[in-house]
């Protein structure tokens, strides 16, 4: 399992975000590419059923309860590639809080927008999205202002256009690289102007704390979690 | 301060001078007059309005909103509708409706591109398309209440149209199918989630210059009465992205006549924006409107 250098612990310190290259390749990663997209397939018509009934959003499309649908989503939980750098990060001592499994389809707007995803009052909140295939600059790729995760930063400017926003960065990628991000920190998914979707995982995790999960949150999959590690990072025990 | 009611519907009893389409909301002895409309606003200080076409799509439906233009030639805009099956060519209806000027915009419900998000999008094919194209060409308005199915669409057609000026009613919500009732009082209701999910792909069209949001139905979206307090934090979720400049106000009269009453939606805002300047709330009430849809000055 990868550790983070003492580098990369102060380049995460000083920015919230880390850019993983090859975090997930090989087998791993054309295993992983192959169930996203039959899982994917599988839930669309409910999708497009939501969609028409206003129930689902349009702008991006998350398989429901992946982590019942295939172990494969499981095992990314605490995949080597990011679980030792969320581990470092969480003193040790990490939550899941949910998985998205998401498609993101083309349009001339972003579906989000900037944003912090929680205030400074909940405990340290981080995010790993892992691309399941190549995501240039221009197809939704991950935009994140460096620095914007610090108590200090103020609040999050409303900017026109979305490329607009000062001191941001973008990072596109290849199948398998992931960003690791404090969701502190303002962030957003660039316009996908081209003619393909983005496919990518987005993993939730928090430090540890007192009843902000039920402990039968992820119980329907409890049999895979027998180590007291899963155990810990799903929940599944009363603390 | 001077108000404008940017959206509103007006009619006549049927008659052979003012033919309408029926049904139980608007019944053949139902008149809801502009003269009746104009004392609500005096009474309320209310300037001025946008007249939505209601009761039928055909040209001779629109008679009585056109005799209401013509009389009231500076109190009122009107916005007109099209048959949906003119909308393969739709150009000779709308400009016979718009020749007088009073007449700035058209209605749809409808973008009418592929359902499925995931589909290659290509304006040209979309059952709207030349609807757009020629309210670019003469500077229409367009009056959107679209169906959720449809609003991933939209972005679309406003990048490709960037220049028309897109008026979202009702507070940009867009109805999901089977989730359209009738209530208690014969008002329309819709069964949505607040925020609506389609936000995710219509918030982002703030980017856009000429795009602005009707604060307005309240009633039939809340699951609460008057004011509605459950779609305050929509109302600021609108405020922060679009900003008042291209926000503005309405009361969808006559259909809160009764409940809450007109003076109460004259106040809405003041309940649900408590935190507007002076600047803003002019802009939302008046500013946004004259300036976007061109109304005249009263005394003109
Ligand atoms: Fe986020």
């Amino acid at each position: 399992m990868r550790r983070p250098t003492d580098a990369e612990r102060q380049e995460w310190e000083a920015n919230g975000v880390l850019f993983l290259q090859n975090a997930i390749e090989g087998e791993d990663l054309s295993r992983l590419q192959a169930t996203f997209d039959r899982c994917t397939a599988e839930a669309r018509r409910e999708w497009l059923e939501g969609i028409a009934k206003g129930t689902r959003p349009a702008a991006h499309f998350d398989i429901p309860k992946p982590l019942e649908k295939d172990d494969v989503f499981i095992d990314l939980i605490d995949y080597p590639g990011w679980y030792g750098f969320l581990m470092d990060f969480a003193d040790e001592d990490l939550i899941l809080l949910a998985p998205q499994v998401r498609t993101l389809p083309v349009s001339p707007i972003s579906y989000v927008g900037w944003h912090p995803d929680v205030p400074h009052t909940t405990p340290l909140h981080m995010k790993v999205q892992i691309y399941i295939e190549d995501v240039p600059t221009d197809g939704g790729a991950f935009g994140y202002v460096p620095g914007s995760h610090k108590p200090n930063a103020g609040l999050c400017p409303v900017v026109r256009p979305l490329d607009s926003m000062p001191g941001h960065k973008v990072y596109p990628g290849k199948a398998g690289d992931a960003v690791l991000f404090n969701s502190y920190g303002w962030h957003t998914a660039m316009v996908n102007r081209t003619l393909k979707p983005r496919k990518s995982i987005i993993l939730i995790y928090e430090k540890w704390s007192k009843d902000r999960i039920l402990t039968d949150q992820f119980a329907t999959i409890a049999d895979k979690c027998t180590t007291p590690d899963r155990r810990r990072l799903f929940s599944l025990d009363e603390r | 301060m001077p108000i404008i009611d940017s959206h509103l519907h007006v009619f006549e009893k049927l008659s052979a001078e003012f033919p309408r389409e029926v049904n139980e909301q608007c019944p053949a002895d139902r008149a809801e007059t502009a003269e009746k409309l104009l004392e609500v606003m005096a009474t309320n200080g209310v300037d001025q309005a946008v007249l939505t076409q209601i009761g039928g799509t055909q040209l001779v439906h629109h008679r009585y909103l056109q005799h209401c233009l013509k009389t009231y030639p500076n109190r009122f805009r009107g916005i007109g509708l099209i048959p949906r099956d003119k909308w393969d060519a739709p150009e000779d209806h709308m400009d016979r409706l718009a020749e007088n000027g009073d007449i700035i915009g058209f209605r749809i419900n409808e973008i009418g591109g592929p359902a499925d998000p995931l589909s290659q999008m290509d304006v040209r094919t979309f059952t709207s398309y030349r609807i757009w194209k020629h309210a670019a060409k003469k500077n229409y308005v367009m009056w959107l209440y679209i169906r959720a199915k449809d609003a991933h669409q939209v972005a679309f057609m406003v990048q490709a149209f960037p220049e028309i000026r897109a008026v979202f009613n009702h507070l940009m919500i867009c109805p999901g199918e089977g989730m359209f009732s009738w209530d208690d009082e014969g008002r329309p209701h819709i069964n949505t989630p607040i925020p609506p999910l389609t936000r995710y792909s219509m918030l982002g069209l703030h980017e856009y210059p000429n795009i602005c949001v009707h604060l307005s139905g309240q009633y039939a979206f809340s699951q609460e009465a008057w004011p509605y307090c459950d779609l305050e934090g929509w109302h600021k979720t609108l405020l922060s992205k679009f900003g008042a400049d291209k926000l503005m106000w309405a009361t969808d009269f006559p259909w809160i006549l009764e409940d809450p009453g007109y003076d109460k939606l004259v106040q809405v805002i003041d309940e649900l924006l408590p935190d507007l300047n002076a600047q803003q709330k002019a802009e939302i009430m008046e500013g946004t409107a004259k300036r976007v849809l061109g109304f005249p000055d009263v005394a003109d």
